[in-house]
This record gives C-alpha cells, structure tokens and sequence, in this order.
C-alpha cells in the first residue's frame, strides 16, 4: 500500500470551546480507534510485508514470511520498546498509545520491550517506572521482555553474520571514527576465521575497552561507514550480572529483537527513517523474518523541555521541584498534575499519526484533560481568596444542609452536603465596592445569588480594616424565590476545610525555549518566574474530606483540581490542574 | 645538541606541572571544607572497578577453558580454589586481595577438602575496622558459593573452617576421564622455554656424589617441565676453561709430542691431572709455560684448541657412562661457550656506570648485597662471577627462557644471590616475569654422618659407587630368589632398575635443601618409603589384572562403560588419591621439591595397600582357583593406580619393569 502523508488537518477533530458545565462529548473515547484504524487503512496485512514500498525481497522473503505466518496465525504484533535510562515524557506516550492503540484496536498483541543493551546507563527505578506509566495510560503488555533477554541469541547471530563475510572486528579508535568523514577501516577485509577468533577474544576479555570492536559492512543513510554492531565494556548488565563484557548496539539489537518476536509492525519515530535500510540489511543478511518499519512524525510540545539532560538541569537548579514536578511534561508530573490517563490517549489520537513532524502546543493537551474532566471531576466549592460574609438576618446558631450535585448537568449521578451558617466566605473578586458597568456579581447596589443555597445576598455593611480593605461583608439574605432573580450566581464555602492550592502556568516564557534564536540564553533563561502560585489558606468545602491522592474535582467555577502526594491529615494539598477556559485571565 | 636539551626542557616542564598539581591536591587536602576526593582518585576507582569485572570475566573463561579440555587431568584443588576464589570475593569486597587456601583433608571425617580462608579474612577485616567473626565470614563464604559440579557439601567447623566433601559422581567422571585419556598434564596457558642447568662437573676431574645429586635431581625437574608440556633445555655448564688447561696441555705436550697426529691414549685423567699439578707446583719453567698456555688457548690458536679437546674428550666418555646408567639427556656448553660473551657482559656493566674498579679489579655491588661480584681480576682474567652472568644473559636473551634454574650445592647459594642481583639491577629480567632460580641441596653423608668419603678417606668415585649399588642391587634378588623366578635378562633388568631406581629414589624422597645420608642398606629396603617398595607395589598392581585374565582392550572397554564406583570407603579415597597427582606436581612446580611427589607415591602405594586389603577386586574359587567373578570398576581403579605411579615413576626418572 502506498503511504500518503495525511496532513493534520484531516485526522484532528474540530476544536470545540468546552462550556464551563457542558455538555460530556461522547463520541470522545471512539475517536481514538476510528483514527487508529485510518492509519491501519495504509499498514500492510500481516504476512505480506512484502507488499509495503522499500521492503526489500530477498530469495528467502516468502518462505520465512510464511513460517512468521505460522507461528503468529496472522495476528498483528506491536512493541513499545523504551531504552530504560530515562523518565517517559508526553512525546514516549505518543508512542505507547501508537503501538499498543494500534494492536488493540486490531485485536493484535503488544509487547513492552526494554532496549537495556547499554549497561552504563541503567537504573532499576527506571524499569519500574516505564512499566507504571504503560499500565497508567491503561494499557498491559502482552509480554514485558527485554532485549538483554536475547544476549545469547544475539550473539551466536553476529557469530553467524561474521561467518557469512558480513562483520568483522575493527580496532579503529573511537576518536577516529567521529565526524562525517570517517576513514574506512583498515581491517574490514581480514580473513572470516580471524574476525571469528578475535569475536571471541573480545567476549572473553582479551581486549581493553575501545581496542576492538565489531562492525556491519554497511553503508547507512546518512554515510556513515560500518555501523558498530558489539563493543566491549567492562561494566555489569542489572539483568546479566558478571556475564557478558560485549554488548551490542542499538543499530544491531533492535531489529533483530522485532525479529526475534515476529513483530509485524514495527513503529518508531522519524529519526529512524535513517536507519531503515540497516534494518532491512541486518536481518536479510541473517536470512531472519524482516518486519516492517514505518516511522511516524515525532510528537513535540511548546514551551517545555523534555530531554533527561535538560530536566536534570532544571531540577539542580531548583528551577522545579524534582522529575515529577507538574509544570512539566514528564507523564510522572502529568499524573501528579491531575491529567487523566484518558485525556493523554485523547490527545495522542487528536494530534494523530502522521508522518510529518507535529508540534503541537499545551492548549491542545489541556483542552483533551478539560473534557475528560469535565465528564468525571465532581464539581466541589472551593474559595482561593476568601471574603468572610456574616449574614445578619440568620440567628446565631442557624445551619443548615445544602444539597450540592456531583455533576449539575445530570442529577442523577449523585450528590453532596454542604453546611450553611451564619458565616460563609465568598471569593474577594466576587465583590466589588464600586460598581463597574456589566458587572454581574456582588456589589453594595447589587444582590448576587449563591449556587445551590437557594439563597440571595444583598450587602448592608462594607467593615474595613485600618488600611481601608475589605476584611468582612454584613448581609442580608432571602429566598431566591422571593427575591428577583441575581444577575449571577457564585460559588461560597461555610464552616470549610483550609487547604493548601498550587496554580500553575507555563514554564517557559517562550514557544521554544531550546531554540537559540528565540532565547538566545539558553532555556534555564527562559523560566516564568510566576509558573507556581502557592495560596496556603485556600478554603475548601467539607466534601472533600477523606479524599484520595490524585483524586480530581472541580473547583466550581475556578478550575479543575487534584490530590497532590504532599498532602496530610491535617492540610489537603491540591494542584490546579486545568483552568476551566482556556485563558483564565478573561471573567 | 638542541634535541636533548629540548627534551629536558620538556621534561622539566612536565616535572614542575606535576609539582604544581601534586602541591594543589595537598593545599586541597589541608583545607577541611573540601572532603570529596579529587577526581583523579574517582577516575582511578572507576578503571579499578572495570579491571576488576574484566580480570573476573577472564578467571571464568580460563577456568571454562581449563574444564573444557577435558582430556586433560583437572588438578581438583585449583578447581576449588576457583569457586572459593569467587566466593571469598563475593563475600567480602572490602578486600582488595583476599587470601585463598584451600588444602586436602587427611582426616575423613573433616571432608575431602578444607577451605581456610575465613580465619585470615576476619584478621584483615579488623585491621580495618570491621568486626566480623571467622565462622560468619565462612557463612557468607558458603552463601555466595557458585554453581559448581564438585562440592556435594560443605559445613563449617571449629572457628571457622569450611569443609569441603566433593561430589562422588565427579571424582568418578574425573577417573574415567583418566582411564581413556592416559595421563595428560593440566593445560599448559602458554609455551615457556624452561632451562635446567644440572650436573656441571668438571672437566679433567672425576664427578662425585655431589654431582650425582645434582645429575638425578635436576634431571628429574626436567622430566617434570617435560611432562608439564615446556620446552626444556638440559645444560651442563660444565667446568673446561681456566687455568688449569694451560698446565694440562703443557703436559700433554711434553708426555704425547704427537698428539696432533695420534690421539694419546689417556685412560686416567685424573692421575694425568695430578702429574701436571706436581709439576706446576715443583718446576718454575713448567709454570711459566703453562701460562703461556692459557693465553694461547684463549687465543684459540688451533694445536692449543686440539690439545684442550683431547682433554676434554676424555672426561666426557667418563662423564657419559655416568649418564648411560642413570639415562640422562643433556647438552654439554661449558664455560668456554660463554667466553666472548663475557667481554660483553663487562663492557654493559661499565656502559651502563654499574661496575666500580677496586684495587684493579673491576667489581660490581647489587642492591641489597653486601658483597661485591668481581668481574674483572686484576690480572685481566675473569672469574666464575663473569661467566655465570654471560650465560645468564645468554639464556635470558639467546636463549629466551622463561625460567632458569640452577641445580648445584647449596654452599653456592650466595654466589647465585649475588649473580640474580646483578641482573635484576642491570635490567635483564624482572622476576615478576621471569623466574630464576637457583635450586640448592645439601651435602651427601656417609651413614656416620661425615662426608662421604671411601674406606681409605678418598673422595668416591662415582662409576664405583654404581657399580657397587648394582652388585647390591643383584644380591638382594639373589636372596629372594628371583633369579629362579625370572629369565636372565629379566633378571638383569630388574637389577638395573632396582639399583638405579633405588640410587635416584633415595636422593629424591628426601627434602633436598638438607643433607642427605647415602645408604645403601636403607634404599634397597623393600619396606618404607623406598624405591624397592614402589618397585614392588607396582609390579603387584599390574599383576592383579593379569591374574584375572583381563588384557588392555578389555580394561579400555570398561573404562568406556563402567561407571567407577566410589561406595566403599577405602575405594573413595584411592579414587581422590589418585586425582591429587596434578596438584601434586603444581606444588612440586612451584617449590621444586621432588620430595611431595615421592611422599605422594608412597601415601598412593599405601592407600593401594588399604583399598586391595578390604576390596575384593576379584573372587576365584578357593579350590580350583578359578575366576569366579571380576568387580570391574575395582580393576578400574587398579589400573587408574597403576597409570599415576608409571608416571610419577617416569618423571623421578626411575625406569619400572613387568617382572622382577
């Protein structure tokens, strides 16, 4: 099948303005497979990889198709492969969702395969991380492998090719082959049964570090000369222990691991297109199952950074608080931000699968949590600046209970209470001494309703303190079904919980903080200092009490918030995870 | 003239930077505030760190190579030593250099095979601040044990002993491995060149019982390297050049005025030597012409050089009956071979400003000696100083040995001290990589423990000292009345054997550093630790097979399919017995003491003794005689004893026969 670009246009649903208590999208969650299956449209069926441009046929293509065939009885195989040396972020989702996405919506299998072959750069906690985010964007691996699995088979495999007259052992130095015009090697062209001893040396530790290595003779895309397919390290594997001092190369592991585990569709990211014909070459060299390689436009965000390089950099210099900090794009920090796991498949399926490079900016991501979380987030009150409101018309002991609903569009799926008394506390934007032409709420001319209580307030005393702010409100209130009815309704708390609220905004002042032309300081230069706003007495309705970490609600009419893993007995910690519009600066 | 003192320059640059650096890391040091270690140290611990996993990487290939070549015999306490060695590690990284011992048990009832590290550890480990006790360590040690197919069990006793009990199935794997393949020594790493410098006697004079020592000893290492799979060279560095030629061939002048011509009939060169001497001692004219002598001589002017092998050639048809009996292989390069070598050695020892001169000698002080090497006399001539450090250096170098040993009396100890010291000082070798060594002995007594003298006080000859072992040699059978039992030439051979055998035995059973009492009564004892008593032994092995009626196609076989089984308490430690034998002859290879071989044989020959005593290895009719029944993993095991003593045999030098 041909592969057409499919521009983003045609694959990204009409962006639509999410109403502040609209109306849950229900085609939402069937999106994500009706894209999917767009995109499948153009993959080739399984066993006949053949018939994708640029597979290359070789005399044994056929036969060994039919034999992959056999063993997977035509059923489609995808893998998320992660090099286990780093935290996933917002671009390896796009890459989970893919490939699992794509199997389960052909009722295929997807592997999590760990591409551990560099044994310097491992970490358990890396491992155990990636595993938690796969299962967090709820999705479980058919099989959780490792290429460190096929340590043996990969190397009687470069055995094999060495015998085949395809590799041999180089003793370039490493400083020697770097830059474009690498000279050629000088021992590509020693007898087989040479390169089959000095292998073997290099496996038994005859050789230091950098003084052999083995290399494919192969040209890449790119020109660059007989890619390394083994070099030596003395450094234990967290998987192989003491047992191997070689260990293979991405450019040799990879695509023999897809091999290996007869995977049909083999998917990754643009930079590999150049490392395609290596692929294709390194198996049909070992007469082995060729699977497909299709490479996908790389999924990036504006104003952020996600290299592990860079992150590190922000957390040592206290720029955020640690890998998890949810001003940035790690999925950790999106998790504890508050963004459901749904919203982050919503997303990935809205930017779509194209072939072309997609950058895409936060507004996109956020209006995905907004819908998610408009349909599951119970609507809770919550005072950020509280004004305290004595209503002098209640006697002193009054309280009672209002029923406030979970979810104000559909009754029906629940309710809360919340006290009423004497004292209540409104927002202080809410009120204003002077009245402003189409101001809608609390003014001392103007009554304004409060939501739920089937209540009116109208103001009889502005008290101030001695620097002439407003410290408290004396009000009257009446039955909303007497009175004429508020240009407004607001949001109040009685007898709250104070709780501590974290807002967040951008990180990085500009669209491309790692682009030297826009900030020509470097990103660390590029911080917005006003990224976190910690308000520590918030006030928050009794609703929430015993809620759980992570647990999501809306603030009614302020945003969308959840549970932050620094909360206490004693004081809620909640992150401001999506205002409720896109631009919170507008009333 | 620029490129030096560039160079210099260069140098003293690169000197005072380090200066600087070393200066800065100690100002680092002073200052409290800064604890991190400097990074140089951090690059240190990293390439330490890599080049510990690589040295690993390469100890479990070589062992992995060692169990691959299984023809070969596995010596069974390296084995262990590696799967302790990896243990010990794994137990205690905070020891850069744990020590490693693990030895066989001579009590069964602690096991076949003690490990003995823990104790030793636990005192490194509070050295360093670690309190640890021996038995926990030991815990560890088995905890952390690798996968193996040896050890069966271990358990830990007293303080802290591991002992070991090695699996029954593998010391039976290792014996039928044995039984097929022969005798093989342990692989060999690599080739190394192996010189043996032996027997040495004098030309001119008669070889005495101390050359006898030096001949049988040092003829057996080198059957030992040979076996081991080195190349070995037997040298006799024998005595044929100095000042005492001059005064012989002015003799032979004088009594063969013909002798270029017609070869002189000397028969004995030792009173020919002693007429000379008289004369060098009485006549003046005598004296000055046998100085002339030499100097022609060294000048190698022909009629000198053929008067001065006539000489020699006498002495070496003496020298050569003495091998003949003792079957010696060896090359003769005597001092003359070395003697332009030597004006070399003298010129790099001034080349190089290590030689000083002293009163007209020329002499050289090695490090740590008190005494000085001469290496040019005053009068110009060389002394046994120079010669042994231009055959040294022509061994080194020429030669290219790996290992050089030096088998003379110990009284010459100190002269080889002074001669390595020179060497190491000048550069030649490092000990490190190449081992020389001077292998010492004692002096031989007479049985009143005085120096071994004839009836008369004379020095002993030693073709009559052979002659006289044979003579006893043959009365001994007499009296056991084998020269009924036997054919003549059997009879004769047997003789041979037991003589020579028993010469040899006796010198080699004992600790050769110290003196050692010649006795003939003794080494002819067919009881003990004597060559007679193996002589026997092994003859009764192999006549065990032979009286069951099984030849060896038979005995190959069963080694192809029986099982050798190990039940019986006596056949298991016949069984580890005999697969001690490598390890053996590693601890004879390190120390060169050839007396742990034969203390093995005879430890072999008894255990033989105990298993044959309480295991029917074949049971025949009482009245007829006839075979009943053969337990052939129990004829198995005799052959598997038979094999190890032919060889330890073969390598003492002693020459076995069928029959006697």
């Amino acid at each position: 099948a041909q592969k057409t670009k499919v521009s983003e246009n045609d694959v990204k649903p009409k962006k639509e303005e999410v109403a502040v208590n609209g109306e849950p999208k229900a085609e939402q969650g069937k999106s994500l497979m009706e894209q999917l299956r767009g995109e499948a449209l153009k993959f080739h069926k399984t066993g006949e990889n053949y018939t994708t441009e640029g597979y290359v046929v070789t005399p044994n293509t056929m036969s060994l198709l039919k034999k992959h065939l056999e063993f997977t009885g035509g059923q489609i195989r995808t893998r998320f492969p992660p090099e286990p040396n780093g935290i996933l972020h917002i671009g390896h989702a796009k890459a989970i969702n893919f490939n699992f996405g794509y199997a389960k919506a052909n009722d295929g299998i997807c592997f999590l395969r760990y591409d551990d072959t560099n044994p310097e750069k491992e970490e358990e906690k890396y491992f155990t991380a990636i595993r938690d985010m796969v299962e967090w964007l709820g999705y479980s691996p058919y099989k959780v492998t490792h290429a460190s699995d096929n340590f043996q088979q990969l190397y009687d495999l470069a055995v094999d090719l060495i015998r085949r007259g395809h590799a041999y052992v180089c003793h370039q130095k490493g400083q020697d082959l770097k830059g474009h015009n690498a000279p050629p090697s000088p021992w590509k062209d020693r007898p087989i049964e040479e390169s089959l001893v000095l292998f073997e040396r290099m496996k038994k530790g005859l050789y230091a570090e950098g003084e052999a290595t083995l290399r494919m003779k192969m040209v890449m895309e790119d020109g660059k000369l007989d890619p390394v397919a083994y070099r030596i390290k003395y450094t234990p594997h967290h998987r192989t222990g003491n047992e191997w001092c070689i260990y293979p190369t991405y450019d040799y592991t990879h695509c023999l691991c897809d091999s290996i585990e007869n995977i049909t569709h083999s998917l990754c990211t643009k930079e590999f297109q150049a490392r395609r014909s290596s692929y294709y070459w390194l198996v049909n060299a070992l007469d082995l199952y060729c699977p497909v390689q299709w490479e996908y436009g790389r999924l990036n965000l504006t104003y952020t950074v996600v290299s592990k390089r860079k992150i590190i950099k922000l957390v040592e210099a206290g720029v955020v608080r640690d890998w998890d900090d949810p001003r940035l794009f790690t999925l950790t920090a999106l998790r504890r931000r508050g963004f459901p796991p749904e919203a982050i498949n919503n997303f990935c399926a809205r930017v779509g699968v194209t072939v072309s490079q997609t950058t895409t900016e936060p507004h996109l991501l956020e209006s995905c949590v907004r819908d998610v979380l408009n349909d599951t987030a119970p609507r809770v009150m919550a005072v950020l600046e509280p004004l305290k409101i004595t209503i002098v018309n209640l006697p002193e002991n009054s309280r009672s209970d209002v029923r406030v609903p979970d979810f104000p569009a559909n009754e029906a799926r629940g309710s809360h209470t919340v006290p009423f008394t004497r004292t209540i506390f409104i927002e202080q934007s809410d009120f204003r001494e002077v009245m402003e032409k189409g101001y809608k709420r609390l003014t001392p001319e103007q009554p304004v309703g409060l939501r739920h209580a089937g209540y009116v307030i109208s103001v009889q005393k502005v008290i101030k303190d001695a620097q002439g702010k407003v410290v408290e409100l004396e009000v009257n209130c009446c039955s909303s079904d007497s009175a004429e009815k508020p240009k407004a309704f607001i949001h109040w708390v009685s007898q709250p919980l104070v709780c501590e609220v974290r807002l967040y905004e951008r990180l990085f002042l500009h669209k491309n903080p790692e682009d030297p032309s826009e900030v020509p300081n470097g990103f660390l230069s590029d911080i917005n200092s006003n990224s976190m706003q910690v308000i520590r007495s918030a006030l928050v309705d009794t609703s929430v009490k015993g809620a759980k970490v992570l647990d999501k609600f809306q603030f009614e009419r302020v945003g969308y918030f959840s549970l932050d893993p620094d909360s206490t007995e004693d004081k809620l910690v909640f992150n401001r995870t999506v205002t409720l519009k896109e631009d919170p600066g507008k009333i | 003239m620029s490129d030096p003192v560039s160079s210099c320059t260069a140098r003293l640059q690169l000197q005072e930077q380090e200066i600087r650096t070393l200066s800065a890391e100690i100002e680092s040091l002073k200052n409290p505030q800064s604890l991190s270690p400097s990074p140089h140290l951090e690059q240190l611990r990293d390439e330490n760190t890599k080049l510990k996993y690589r040295l690993n990487i390469l100890k479990r290939n070589l062992q992995a190579e060692r169990s691959h070549c299984s023809k070969h015999m596995m010596n069974v306490n390296l084995l262990l030593q590696d799967v302790f060695g990896d243990a010990i590690r794994a137990s205690c990284p905070e020891l850069d250099d744990p020590p490693l011992v693990v030895t066989p048990n001579q009590q069964a009832k602690f096991g076949d095979y003690q490990c003995n590290s823990a104790m030793a550890m636990a005192q490194m480990l509070k050295a360093k601040g670690i309190k640890i006790s021996p038995r926990e360590i030991a815990e560890k040690i088995i905890q952390n044990l690798p996968e193996n197919d040896l050890i069966q069990k271990t358990e830990i006793a007293g303080p802290g002993f591991i002992n070991v009990h090695l699996k029954r199935t593998f010391v039976s794997k290792l014996l039928s491995n044995l039984l097929l393949n022969g005798v093989q020594p342990p692989p060999l790493a690599s080739k190394k060149k192996v010189v043996v410098d032996f027997s040495s006697p004098n030309i001119a004079k008669e070889m005495h019982v101390g050359h006898l020592r030096s001949t049988i000893i040092g003829d057996s290492m080198c059957r030992m390297f040979e076996f081991l799979g080195y190349d070995v060279l037997r040298l006799n560095h024998v005595g044929d050049w100095g000042t005492q030629f001059g005064m012989l061939i002015a003799h032979l002048q004088d009594k063969f005025p013909d002798y270029l011509t017609s070869s002189p009939p000397i028969s004995d060169l030792q009173a020919f030597y002693k007429e000379s001497k008289k004369r060098f001692d009485e006549e003046e004219d005598f004296k000055k012409r046998a100085y002339q002598c030499v100097v022609r001589l060294q000048s190698k002017e022909p009629e000198f050089i053929k008067g001065w092998n006539l000489i020699c050639d006498v002495s070496r048809k003496e020298f050569q009956r003495v091998y003949n009996c003792l079957d010696i292989q060896i090359i003769e390069r005597g001092e003359s071979f070395y003697q332009d070598m030597m004006t070399e050695v003298v010129k790099e020892f001034e080349g190089k400003g290590l030689s000083q001169l002293d009163e007209g000698r020329r002499i050289v002080f090695a490090p740590g000696q008190s005494v000085p090497l001469t290496i040019v006399k005053s009068d110009g001539g060389f002394t046994y100083d120079t010669s042994d450090l231009a055959a040294l250096r022509q061994r080194l170098f020429d030669e290219k040995a790996d290992i050089i040993i030096y088998v003379t009396d110990s009284g010459q100890a100190t002269h080889f001290q002074l001669v390595f010291a020179a060497a190491q000082m000048i550069g030649w070798y490092d000990p490190q990589v190449t081992r020389v060594e001077h292998a010492g002995f004692g002096v031989v007594l007479g049985e009143d423990k005085k120096k071994f003298k004839t009836r008369s006080g004379d020095t002993v000859r030693l073709m009559d000292l052979l002659d006289e072992g044979l003579k006893r040699s043959m009365d001994k059978l007499k009296d056991k009345e084998r020269d009924k039992v036997l054919t003549p030439e059997e009879l004769l051979k047997a003789q041979r054997s037991v003589a020579f055998g028993c010469i040899k035995y006796a010198d080699l059973s004992h600790n050769r550093i110290n003196d050692y009492v010649f006795s003939f009564d003794k080494m002819l004892d067919d009881r003990g630790n004597t060559a007679a008593y193996l002589l026997y032994a092994l003859t009764r092995i192999r006549s065990i097979t032979r009286l069951a009626n099984i030849d060896e196609a038979m005995l190959r076989k069963a080694a192809e399919t029986t099982e050798v089984l190990l039940d019986h308490e006596k056949e298991w430690k016949l069984g580890k017995c005999i697969l001690r034998f490598p390890e053996i002859l590693q601890k004879v290879l390190d120390d060169l003491l050839l007396h742990t071989l034969c203390d093995f044989l005879y430890e072999l020959a008894t255990t033989f003794t105990e298993f044959y005593d309480s295991c029917y290895c074949v049971e025949k009719d009482r009245q007829t005689g006839e075979v009943i029944k053969v337990n052939m993993w129990r004829m198995l095991l005799c052959e598997a004893t038979a094999t190890i003593m032919a060889k330890g045999f073969e390598i003492l030098g002693i020459n076995p026969v069928h029959r006697m």
